[in-house]
């Protein structure tokens, strides 16, 4: 039961998030609904496949099953929209953006150089290259998940505006 | 031939033909559009199919090479005989899906209906003059974005309400700086600052029992999520150039919160690890 109830939690601020963030660059006031639709199935997805025990995925693996199936999403409700596949998409992936492990691999960085002795500075360079390579993978991930639908269903993708 | 020619009617059909742009036109206008198009942030692939299918429509051959801030595009008669080059800047620097959703269906209204060349030139126009959607609703529901991100990162209710106050001030002076033509990494660093700050309240005055996803999630709304996936995008499509132009600003930008970030935790007293 507690589980149900973090998968709806999950999904509802996951809607709010990509509402939120898909205003910041200015969609079409009728792609906002689809993105919020989007977002909530992609992201309480992500929070299924690390969360429950049968799965428990690492969050590269589990960003990437989950940026597939927004992907397919975006692309089915694009024509329903009207809009470009990315207009769905792309603010439907922001709540998974790995915001968190860019600033402290940046963080990191810094504390490297602030901490001059060889163990702060390997445990500052450890936090550093963690938090970056996992960014920058989730990032992959992420894109590699979503764009493959596009190319699987290039004629919907690109003729949504028709 | 490769001249204007309007409202004449043709032998065969006895239809009206509709005007036919020159390279010449048809160039100029292609390389405002393509401009616009990459500047509100439509990925390469984007830009190459809809520059692509109007040129198409008008029976034009056309060859792009896409630049980081800059186009420069090609247009030839079918045969070869007549082309024009164009260059042009990046027209729009903020991305907005609004205008690049329209832009994509004016390419397909071109191809599908063959609409008149002044009349495509004059929705171009209206296009490009879209008003950006009001700034006290993005303000409100960045912020309330941002709030909700922190209970995804597991904040509770007080750390909820005070990521949304830090959000709602960081947000309302980006909007001020960014009105005022401030450079957009002193914005970051100032925003991200100024929310760490706010953030760090939760922490400071013992009010919750999150406080430090409070301060860890106050900046989230500044992370450039579109150009970082508009970067692996053009990576993907082989666009390198693009991509590691728009990976480098995303990674600046970055960089220049986690400054803001770094200087608001050193003033508070608090750890980032």
């Amino acid at each position: 039961m507690y589980m149900f109830s973090q998968f709806f939690q999950d999904a509802l601020f996951a809607a709010i998030a990509a509402i939120g963030f898909a205003a910041i660059s200015n969609p079409p006031k009728r792609a906002y609904l689809y993105c919020a639709i989007i977002a909530a199935i992609g992201h309480s997805t992500r929070f299924l496949l690390m969360s429950t025990p049968a799965f428990h995925l690492h969050i590269v693996l589990a960003t990437t099953i989950a940026s597939f199936i927004i992907g397919i999403l975006a692309v089915l409700f694009s024509p329903l929209a009207k809009t470009p596949a990315e207009t769905c998409l792309f603010p439907s992936l922001l709540p998974m953006i790995p915001g968190m492990y860019a600033y402290r691999a940046f963080g990191g960085l810094a504390m490297c150089i602030y901490n001059g002795g060889e163990n702060d500075f390997s445990h500052y360079f450890y936090l550093f290259a963690n938090n970056g390579l996992t960014c920058l993978f989730i990032l992959l991930g992420m894109t590699i998940g979503a764009t493959i639908p596009i190319f699987i269903f290039k004629k919907i993708s690109f003729q949504a505006t028709r | 031939m490769d001249t204007t020619i309007s409202d004449i009617v043709s032998a065969k059909t006895m239809l009206p033909v509709k005007t036919q742009p020159t390279c010449r036109q048809l160039c100029l206008f292609l390389s405002e559009y393509a401009a616009w198009l990459l500047g509100c942030g439509a990925t390469c692939i984007r830009l190459e199919k809809n520059v692509n299918r109007i040129a198409e429509a008008f029976d034009k051959h056309v060859d792009m090479c896409i630049m980081p801030r800059h186009i420069h595009l090609t247009v030839s008669s079918h045969d070869r005989h007549i082309s024009f080059t164009a260059i042009s800047s990046i027209r729009c620097k903020a991305i907005s899906f609004d205008i690049n959703t329209r832009l994509s269906r004016l390419s397909w209204e071109i191809a599908d209906e063959k609409i008149d060349f002044t009349q495509v030139q004059h929705r171009f126009e209206v296009i490009t003059k879209t008003p950006p959607a009001n700034k006290w609703l993005v303000l409100f529901l960045a912020s309330a974005a941002n709030a909700s991100f922190c209970r995804l990162f597991g904040g509770d209710l007080l750390a909820m309400g005070i990521v949304f106050v830090a959000t709602l001030a960081g947000f309302y002076l980006k909007q001020i700086l960014t009105e005022n033509k401030v450079d957009v990494r002193i914005v970051f660093i100032i925003c991200a600052f100024v929310s760490s700050v706010l953030g760090a309240t939760d922490g400071l005055f013992g009010l919750g029992t999150t406080p430090g996803v409070a301060i860890g999630t106050s900046v989230l709304y500044l992370v450039p999520g579109i150009p970082f996936l508009n970067s692996f995008s053009d990576m993907l499509d082989r666009h390198y150039v693009c991509a590691f132009s728009r990976f480098m600003d995303a990674m600046i930008l970055t960089a220049c919160l986690s400054i803001g970030l770094c200087g608001g935790m050193f003033m508070m007293n608090v750890d980032m690890f």
